[in-house]
């Protein structure tokens, strides 16, 4: 997915079997991930995982700061400032890190996401004290001008028009749906931001931004790859120890009340020429015996051609070609850390009603409520989850473990739980899911996005194609 | 006064003579690409296994040497729609069956259409290899193309084309291919609404039986998985009669300069697509100086043509240009979403670099972090299940040598100064290209009369 992220292109560049996502869908394994875990003094997190089966190295730096707690005047600004960390730091003026990497042989991007902003680089391996350079150079001493800032409110401007305001179905329901379903602003708000907001924004903002949250004490580095770990420790000690921590401000309250009432909820796209249907509901708290039961009740519901709504609403019904949706659709339902959506959404013909829609999956969904799921779904459940976890830890050169081990160390102060995974998912009994559905699949704990194609199926005259 | 009394803040550490150099690079690992066994059915099929990887994990795909390149005029989504139905049960499963016995293994059977090959694959866990080789011999020899569920994966296909072509990027798209492939296959993106309504499906059997067998199939195997893998493949699919040969029936590209400008009233940007078809193909001694040169012209991120309209001006967010090679035909084109009232800037500044690049050679810097990158992305490329498929299909398609992977960086490598700046010149000829545009006409045609160039 390359919404809210500082580039697209390496979709394009890397080609075949690779793309740039950091939808990490894990379970768990027989596969160990091998962790070294520690912190340096200045409270930077460390996690590192060693594997050679290539010689290549992920470098993941993770902040503790994502859209969810930017400025309440500046919406869209945790983004904006994604991409000015790429406009150049003390000794790596514009434009110089990108050529490092790249004339190196490497890629990087970097994202913005609910509770963090990432920034990586996947390098030949006799690369990484190099990175590990430029990393630590922009985490203390990052050089923004007003030029810079300008020209990335440019690029961001754009991000977000080729994305959202001149895309038919752009924002939904990613951006669309939290801001519809929640109800503390600072889940409800639109994260990509306002353009007039993302334009008001100055380098004061950038700086008070960046002394407050850019800092080693709300940070965390993960390596994987072909590296030896006791060179990459003092590295890492030599260019990281000295940036000095910051004092972090209160986390502000993020929890969301308990949904009492289904909430119905309309737009109209005037992009597009078919109607579109998104469910959301409320989950239950990150890595609770519930939030796992979730991650099973999504394979269930789902996750592949399998999956129940699938069977009923494409199959059975071709009320659409595709059901999508997940846990947390800008990332895995691992990394985040606060309140979040499960949600699935259909594009339908417009003879096919909202309701009808509804009338055919909520016996499906409120079956999960009434009496518990088979060991066979169950089992299905978990195999794909297992299966969906070890290609995220292979997906694009090792990203996906480095993104797991972050996030965990991050929210959790344990990248070691990526190696428990499968053991929780393997606890949740029939009868959990059973009691997980009866709370958290309530009608009354949803919203229902209805979005009205307003956009009448007008392509500009065709110039070629058929007839 | 915020903006005024900010300025400078961040920048005031940074002082060009302060700057401490990046730490030396190590010394480079030494990297081998995975080995695969390729080998031939009777049936003429082909088959590739390679084992590679630390986790139980095989990505397993069936390339058919069949695809939108197959479809006559009449045709366009026929092979679509076949692939889609192929996925809807076989002689002895139901697709739920299907469904089931793929989740089971951790796994999704999908059926790609493509423009020359199309596939059908599976990626599940290495225990389960020798079933998923068994389902998808199934799938490939058996399917059942119901009558019954025509209707449906019709109206499927319906709906996508109108969602398809409600974006700005499949209209520029189809307008510019069309443009270079007249009245060839690689020419018609989309069909018609009542094409698709007209197929029956006596029209999908019968594709069916005249492009897919034995003969046009490359199975390959790759991750970990257990070597009794060859004897499943061998007894799923030597039954498999070998069916038709290969068929492929390049076509005459036409590179002319014009521009194609498509209304999109309102919108807020202009989706723009400029290139032309280019003689060289894979395996041609101009091939990876062409790779080269697109990758330093408009090909990665620090390119020049991204860092001028990207990083420089800011009129969008991810343009990048790339060499597309159908069999025997390639062509080069940039893409671009722009900020609607610099669309004509923008073409402005794309072709100031390419203009720039055909009179004067990259300095020898630029060129080998150019040559670096690409030497990197090979590595990746060549470092995941389904990359490695990628890279071996490509080979296959395109007739290449064996050693193609082996000696590609060393000949990245060997692409001089002289070489790109003779590339740019010789094929990227901004009077021959097509520039389409798809952006509110009545703010943009006036600012669009200079192109193409003379």
């Amino acid at each position: 997915m390359s919404h809210l992220t500082r580039t697209a292109v390496c979709i394009a560049a890397l080609g075949a079997g690779l793309t740039c996502s950091a939808a990490a869908q894990p379970a768990a394994a027989k596969f160990t991930v091998p962790i070294t875990y520690y912190k340096l003094p200045n409270g930077l997190k460390v996690a590192l995982s060693h594997d050679s089966t290539a010689p290549l190295v992920v470098v993941g730096v993770y902040y503790n700061i994502g859209f969810r707690i930017e400025p309440r005047n500046r919406t869209g600004f945790a983004h904006l400032f994604e991409h000015l960390m790429f406009e150049g730091s003390k000794n790596l003026p514009k434009g110089e890190f990108d050529k490092l990497i790249e004339g190196n042989g490497g890629i990087s991007n970097g994202s913005t996401r609910f509770d963090f902003t990432n920034y990586f680089e996947v390098v030949p391996a006799h690369v990484l004290e190099t990175m590990l350079w430029g990393e630590a150079d922009r985490m203390r001493n990052l050089t923004v001008t007003e030029e810079s800032l300008k020209n990335q409110q440019g690029v961001v401007g754009n991000e977000v028009k080729v994305n959202v305001l001149n895309q038919p179905y752009g924002g939904f329901p990613w951006l669309d749906m939290p801001q519809y379903a929640n109800k503390n602003w600072f889940n409800a708000h639109n994260f990509y931001g306002d353009l007039k907001d993302i334009e008001a924004a100055t380098l004061a903002d950038a700086k008070s931004f960046s002394q407050t949250y850019y800092a080693p004490n709300n940070a965390a580095l993960a390596l994987v790859g072909d590296f030896d770990e006791a060179q990459a420790k003092k590295w890492i000690e030599k260019y990281f120890a000295a940036i000095p921590s910051s004092k972090l401000p209160p986390q502000p309250d993020l929890s969301e009340p308990r949904q009492e009432a289904e909430q119905r909820v309309s737009k109209t796209d005037k992009l597009a020429n078919k109607p579109a249907l998104g469910i959301a509901y409320q989950m239950p708290p990150r890595l609770t015996p519930e939030h796992y039961a979730m991650v099973l009740l999504d394979q269930m519901l789902i996750q592949g051609d399998d999956s129940l709504l699938t069977q009923e609403l494409v199959k059975k019904r071709g009320y659409t070609d595709s059901v999508d949706g997940g846990i947390n659709l800008l990332g895995s339902q691992f990394n985040y850390n606060g309140p979040m959506l499960w949600i699935f959404n259909l594009i339908h013909d417009s003879s096919v009603k909202p309701d009808q829609i509804l009338a055919a999956a909520d016996p499906i969904i409120e079956g999960l409520s009434e009496k518990p799921v088979t060991k066979a779904l169950l089992d299905r459940a978990l195999v794909k989850l297992r299966s969906q976890f070890y290609q995220s830890l292979t997906q694009f050169g090792g990203f996906g473990r480095a993104d797991l081990m972050a996030s965990f160390a991050l929210f959790d102060d344990n990248p070691a739980l990526i190696n428990s995974l499968e053991d929780n998912l393997r606890k949740v009994t029939p009868e959990l899911a059973l009691k997980t559905a009866k709370e958290y699949l309530r009608r009354t704990n949803r919203t229902v996005l209805v979005v009205e194609a307003g956009g009448a199926a007008k392509a500009p005259a065709s110039t070629g194609g058929a007839k | 006064m915020r903006l005024l009394a900010a300025v400078g803040i961040l920048a005031a550490s940074c002082c060009a003579q302060d700057r401490e150099a990046p730490p030396p690079l190590g010394t480079p690992k030494a990297f081998a690409l995975p080995a695969g066994d390729t080998f031939t059915l009777k049936n003429g099929m082909k088959v590739t296994l390679a084992q590679y990887g630390s986790v139980p994990l095989v990505s397993i795909r069936a390339d058919i040497a069949f695809g939108k390149a197959n479809e006559s005029a009449d045709q366009v989504w026929l092979s679509t729609v076949t692939l889609k139905l192929m996925q809807e049960g076989t002689e002895t499963m139901s697709a739920a069956q299907v469904a089931n016995e793929a989740a089971r293994m951790g796994g999704q059977l999908q059926t790609g259409p493509g423009t020359d090959q199309s596939t059908v694959s599976i990626d599940v866990l290495g225990e389960f290899a020798v079933d998923a080789v068994k389902l998808i011999a199934d799938v490939l020899q058996h399917p059942k193309l119901p009558e019954s569920e025509l209707e449906r994966v019709r109206n499927d296909a319906l709906r996508q084309l109108a969602v398809q072509l409600a974006t700005p990027q499949a209209q520029a798209s189809q307008a510019f291919t069309a443009q270079m492939f007249p009245g060839h296959p690689y020419g018609r993106m989309f069909p018609t609404e009542s094409q698709l309504k007209a197929y029956g499906i006596g029209d999908i059997r019968k594709l069916y039986a005249e492009n897919i067998g034995a003969q046009r199939t490359h199975l390959y195997v790759v991750g970990r998985f257990d070597p009794a893998v060859r004897k499943a493949i061998e007894a799923a699919f030597e039954g498999w009669p070998a069916g038709p040969a290969v068929k492929r029936t390049p076509p005459a590209p036409v590179a002319k300069g014009q521009l194609v400008l498509l209304d999109r009233p309102d919108a807020v940007q202009s989706t723009m697509r400029i290139g032309l078809p280019i003689s060289v193909k894979p395996g041609d001694p101009d091939y990876l100086p062409m790779q080269v040169t697109n990758t330093l012209l408009g090909g990665s991120f620090t390119s020049r043509i991204t860092n001028n309209i990207r990083e420089q001006k800011g009129y969008t967010y991810s343009p990048f240009s790339q060499v597309t090679n159908r069999y025997r035909t390639s062509y080069w084109q940039e893409s671009a979403d722009v900020t609607t009232k610099v669309t004509a800037d923008s073409i402005h500044e794309i072709l100031f670099e390419i203009d720039r690049l055909r009179k004067d050679p990259p300095d020898a810097k630029e060129l080998k972090g150019v040559q670096n990158y690409m030497g990197g992305i090979f590595v990746l490329q060549n470092t995941s299940n389904q990359g490695i498929i990628g890279q071996l299909s490509f080979i296959d398609l395109h007739g290449l040598k064996d050693d193609f992977l082996k000696t590609y960086v060393q000949k990245v490598n060997a692409v001089t100064r002289q070489d790109v700046q003779r590339i740019t010149e010789t094929y990227l000829n901004p009077a021959r290209m097509t520039y389409v545009v798809v952006g509110d006409k009545g703010k943009i045609e006036e600012s669009l009369k200079p192109y193409p160039p003379k």
